[in-house]
């Protein structure tokens, strides 16, 4: 059992005072299994009234309106989350992924239809009958559908590099496989992708990394930010997290926060403002041990 | 009887050489609407028939000819996307009506609105609780990847418990005599303006046929309108604020738009004019903002809001999904109604209705395959040539393809193109429409007809619209019915089976209205189109009264040895904001053309008249016809290709001629507009631009470090329009001070900066916040101070220029900025709300 506190901030700053803003963010953590949230707070300044709704995937949708001539917007988001560790550590017998496939192509029930819903093309997520052959290399026919998607994770993230910076929200899956560079949400893209490509449902999973290792373990990829991973749903399992940025599973350093079919149904944080001229955002989060302090001074660069 | 011709009624044959119809003789491959199987005029057309004959084909055209007439001058068009010639099309419209039997349209309406209640039903189900996915009626793969599935509306429920308000419901008869639907149209459907419209014109050109023949009327159709627009309201339902939303004067149906404002007496908005806070939408008006409780809109789902729809969306209200979600506003139809448009949802209808309603599907659908489904595409894929094939999505503009032409080698591309992702194609049989007959040139041909029911919400079920939108193709061969494609439209009569209801919306002429004066608020982003256009005009005026006395000089002088020239053209230079690289005198031709010619120049003439014009054409439904055609003047009056090589005298005539409008369009701005804000924010702007351009103009050619020559200032005289005043004033004696006094300080000259000043502080008193205010508004304290300054100042021991502070030049400058400050604080309090917004941070695109 593990406890962390968590601090999010983003934070921008506007050459031109903006006079109205529109957002929608996803900063409250959803629930999900094995996740328990204590003292979560969104902070917005200038101060802004608020109303939270659940989405239809489940996700807390905040929407707030700045009506005040603003030149600086400061979102933070405060939580605890005591996690669990997860549910198995070692890989367990699962079907056939053709058998998976043609189970979620039948007759719906309640929790496939759930699954049914990440098996389409999304705004982010397209594929080419290229990617689809890439993708059947670790499908052979009657693989398990688990070890198929683990090993798929382990593909991506040794054939592809991690370089920051070298995309940008609106790259498309067909662009991070031809320049073989992206960061951890082009590797959630590519690999959901894949899996929807053969005929699987995978969903988009954002959330956090804890920031210090445990003791013996290194640093991971994509701690100080926002992180993604995806999900690949598994009949005996139901939903698999993994995380194809640091070829990760099981995934004990990963917290939750929200889940959609692609960026675009999860997006932290995003808005329409008038005025405004041109503006810059730096984003920092933090995950420290519940009893440690955060430096307060630190404001990510 | 023979087919050959046409039997009308009992005593037909003796008068068939006289008939209007003799020579019409469809094709008997389909029906035709008026001549039966036999031959004969089918018994619901005789009347009509009977006394058209009686009218006789020449009264007939002359009353067509004034109908025509009508429909020009109300000004009924058609907006075709990307027409070469222009965007707006004249209405096309067919004497002869489409006609109904009762008895036909009462089995038609019971189909017409079963369909609308399964569409309704199952709306409300996929936002809701996803019955028809989990009892597998419906596949998810027709659901989950379509782009009119609008997951930020799911579990949103509407006060009335209604998606689906309006429903237009596109029909054409097959060759077996049944109706089938070719469409329905469920988000912002089209029409009802048009169907009225043309309603209005048939029946005023044939008014004593239209009451013979107990035509039912439509009026009582727009009384459910506003019935269900009142009941949608989520508050405030005695007396709720109902707009309707259109995309804007570019939308192809924006005619109708401004038409069903009128009538249903409901304010016009586009998405800039509303603004959501705290969860509520509210009209943005000058006097601040007004809450709204129903948006009718005309403008389809996914730009409604930016925030949470399409982010590159400027049309939207961002805030909007939320507002919806938290109950407190009603839009018609609901948000996410466009799914049911989707030809994939079409194929499902018939097991839609049996699960939701029990009930067999009554109306059916052209038969359709979704490609999706296995055996659906073996079918399709087989028999491919007799298919019509369209994409199984939404996709804008798209249209369906006809297989049936198309080569062995196209139809095995179709074959690959369909197998390679079947899930997103739809595919239906081809069907040929029936005829009826419409008048072509001098003669009564066969067109293939398709026309457009309409239906609104009314308590559990909906009212029909006796009549609609009849539109036929552009010829016998072609089957395709669209406005967008040629073709015209038809009024549809349906006979009354009992007495007719002659209830009417629009108010008999002796009824007493209610007296409404001038002083009504005013929306922002009218407010701030006014306020630009009067900016715009002005400042070509300016540009085009010192291009004048420039190029008349040209006739008899040259830039070198002119004394006048170089300070008119310094002035020309800094009203077109040019930095003359060269020295005094070294202007020359090339900037004069660039101001007067080059379209990219931003304060140069060609873009500034662009700038009138495209401002005049947003706020073009506050405009008189003839305030109109002078801004169309204004803008043909000028183009640069004519001028550019022209003769100097040419050139002089020319600018002369756009003066004469530029005082036209003033002259009626004065004489016609009412005393109210619009008028109030137009001439602001005007005021403003031309204190500007006459503290440019003095502070060019009164403060050299010499006095200019006469000549010089003669010609400031003549710019200013002045000079007759000053000559009958002060005789011939050219005098820098009395010059300055009459164009800065002179309340009683209207071209001098004090009477601009004057005028602007009469406007900012009576605008709204401003009335009953104990103390000045900053924009007031300005206007107060400068003009006392003006009224105080002394021009004959004013230094022209000097190191003090005291100078003209430096009064001038610190004028200048107080101008441009006047603006900017207008703008903020009154105007920046009015800017369409832009996204941060979200996806760049969504499918």
């Amino acid at each position: 059992m593990a406890v962390y506190r968590i601090r999010h901030l983003t934070h921008y700053r506007y050459q031109e005072a903006v006079t109205v803003c529109h957002n929608l963010a996803h900063l409250i953590p959803r629930d999900s299994p094995g996740h328990t949230w204590t003292q979560v707070e969104l902070d917005i300044t200038p101060d802004a009234s608020r109303t939270t709704r659940l989405d239809c995937f489940g996700n807390r949708t905040t929407v707030f309106t700045i009506d005040e001539p603003h030149l600086e917007l400061r979102v933070e988001s405060r939580s605890v989350v005591d996690l669990a560790p997860p549910r198995t550590s070692a890989l367990f017998p699962t079907s056939p992924w053709e058998a998976v496939a043609n189970l979620l192509r039948g007759k719906p029930e309640d929790e496939w239809l759930a699954a049914a819903e990440f098996r389409f093309r999304s705004p982010h997520v397209d594929w080419t009958e290229e990617i689809r052959r890439w993708a059947l290399q670790s499908f052979p026919p009657g693989r398990p559908i688990a070890e198929a998607a683990l090993d798929l994770a382990g593909r991506v993230c040794t054939e592809f590099r991690f370089v920051s910076g070298s995309t940008n929200v609106s790259t498309q899956v067909a662009e991070v496989f031809e320049r073989r560079t992206g960061v951890c949400q082009d590797f959630a893209h590519l690999t959901i992708a894949a899996l929807r490509s053969v005929g699987l449902s995978a969903r988009y999973v954002s959330g956090y990394l804890v920031t210090q290792p445990p003791p013996g373990g290194s640093r991971l990829i994509g701690a100080d930010a926002s992180h993604a991973w995806i999900s690949v749903y598994v009949p005996e399992y139901g939903w698999m997290d993994i995380d194809p940025t640091n070829h990760l599973w099981p995934l004990e350093a990963h917290i939750t926060v929200a889940w959609g079919r692609d960026f675009s149904d999860v997006s932290p944080l995003r808005g329409v403002i008038l005025g405004g001229g041109k503006h810059e955002v730096t984003v920092g989060v933090d995950v420290i041990p519940a009893d440690a302090e955060f430096d307060e001074r630190s404001e990510a660069p | 009887m023979t087919t050959d011709h046409i039997s009308i009624g009992h005593t037909d044959l003796s008068n068939r050489a006289r008939s209007l119809f003799s020579h019409y003789s469809p094709a008997a491959a389909v029906p035709d609407e008026m001549i039966g199987r036999d031959g004969g005029v089918r018994d619901h057309w005789r009347t009509l028939v009977r006394l058209l004959d009686e009218l006789g084909p020449v009264e007939l055209e002359k009353r067509w000819a004034t109908a025509r007439r009508l429909i020009h001058e109300n000004g009924v068009t058609y907006n075709v996307y990307g027409d070469p010639d222009g965007m707006d099309r004249p209405w096309v419209l067919d004497a002869l009506p489409l006609v109904f039997s009762a008895q036909e349209w009462a089995g038609l309406s019971d189909g017409l609105i079963q369909r609308a209640r399964v569409l309704d039903m199952a709306l409300a189900d996929i936002y809701g609780p996803q019955r028809l996915l989990k009892d597998a009626i419906i596949p998810p793969d027709v659901i989950f990847p379509n782009p009119g599935y609008l997951r930020p509306l799911v579990g949103a429920r509407p006060a009335d418990h209604r998606r689906l308000h309006m429903v237009a419901t596109d029909i054409g008869r097959c060759p077996d005599g049944s109706f089938c639907v070719l469409a329905d149209r469920t988000q912002a459907p089209s029409g009802t303006g048009y169907a009225l419209e043309n309603r209005i014109v048939v029946s005023r050109a044939i008014p004593e046929i239209f009451r013979d023949c107990h035509v039912s009327r439509l009026a009582t159709f727009f009384r459910s309108v506003r019935n269900l627009l009142q009941a949608a309201a989520p508050h405030n339902r005695d007396n709720p604020r109902v707009v309707l939303l259109t995309p804007g004067p570019y939308n192809e149906t924006y005619f109708e738009h401004a038409y069903l404002a009128q009538y249903l007496g409901y304010t016009l908005v586009e998405g800039a004019d509303l603004t959501v806070r705290d969860n509520h939408v509210y009209m943005k008006m000058l006097g601040g903002l007004q809450p709204v409780d129903v948006i009718f809109r005309r403008q389809d789902d996914g730009y409604c809001d930016p925030l949470e729809l399409m982010p590159d969306s400027t049309l939207g209200i961002p805030g909007l999904v939320q507002a919806v979600h938290a109950g407190n506003v009603a839009v018609v139809n609901a948000l996410g109604s466009g799914l049911m448009e989707s030809p994939a949802l079409g194929a499902f209808l018939p097991r839609m209705c049996r699960y939701l309603l029990g009930e067999e599907l009554k109306l059916p659908s052209v038969t359709s395959y979704w490609c999706g489904d296995e055996e659906s595409l073996r079918y399709v894929l087989d028999h491919l040539p007799q298919m019509l094939i369209k994409p199984a999505f939404n996709t804008p503009r798209q249209g369906p393809m006809s297989m049936e032409s198309l080569s062995a080698g196209q139809l095995d591309d179709w074959r690959q193109r369909i197998a390679a992702d079947p899930a997103q194609f739809v595919a239906e049989e081809q069907i040929s429409l029936s005829t009826a007959p419409v008048i072509i040139g001098n003669r009564i041909e066969a067109r293939h007809i398709a026309f457009r029911a309409h239906l609104a919400a009314a308590g559990e079920s909906y009212d029909v619209m006796p009549g609609g939108l009849a539109r036929f193709s552009i010829s016998t061969e072609s089957m395709i019915v669209s406005m967008q494609r040629g073709g015209g439209s038809k009024d549809t009569w349906v006979l009354s089976g009992g007495p007719v209801d002659s209830f009417s919306l629009l108010s008999p002429p002796g009824l007493p209205m209610e007296i409404s004066r001038a002083g009504g608020d005013l929306s922002s982003r009218v407010a701030d189109n006014l306020f630009w256009l009067g900016r715009y005009i002005e400042r070509a005026e300016a540009i085009v009264r010192l291009s004048r006395g420039i190029v008349g000089r040209l006739v008899d002088q040259n830039f070198e040895s002119s004394t006048e020239l170089p300070v008119l053209l310094e002035a020309l230079s800094r009203q077109a904001q040019i930095d003359r690289a060269g020295e005094h005198g070294k202007v020359g031709e090339m900037e004069m053309e660039d101001i007067l010619f080059a379209p990219t120049l931003a304060y140069g003439l060609q873009a500034t008249l662009r700038s009138v014009y495209t401002t005049a054409s947003l706020v073009r439904d506050r405009m008189s016809i003839d305030t109109w055609r002078i801004i169309n003047r204004i803008d043909s009056d000028f183009s640069a290709g004519d001028l550019r090589d022209r003769r100097l005298s040419d050139r002089l005539a020319s600018l002369d001629k756009l003066m004469i409008s530029f005082a036209a369009f003033a002259g009626l701005a004065m004489e016609s507009m009412s005393r109210g804000l619009a008028w109030r924010f137009l001439d602001i702007g005007r005021r403003i631009e031309r204190s500007a351009a006459m503290v440019q103009l003095c502070r060019t050619s009164l403060c050299g470090s010499e006095p200019p020559p006469p000549n010089a200032l003669e010609a400031v005289l003549e710019v200013a329009d002045s000079a007759i005043t000053y000559r009958r004033r002060y005789m011939t004696s050219l005098q820098v001070p009395l010059v300055a006094d009459l164009l800065l300080a002179d309340e009683t000259n209207p071209r001098s900066l004090a009477f601009q000043l004057a005028r602007l502080q009469e406007h900012v008193a009576q605008l709204p916040g401003n009335q009953h205010e104990a103390r000045l508004t900053p924009v007031q304290q300005i206007l107060l101070l400068r003009l006392t300054e003006l009224r105080l100042m002394e021009f004959n021991t004013l230094p022209a220029i000097a190191a003090k502070e005291s100078c003209l030049q430096s009064r001038l400058d610190s004028i200048l900025v107080d101008i441009f400050q006047i603006s900017d604080l207008l703008s903020r309090r009154y105007l920046t709300h009015a800017a369409p917004g832009r996204s941060i941070g979200a996806s760049a695109s969504t499918r």
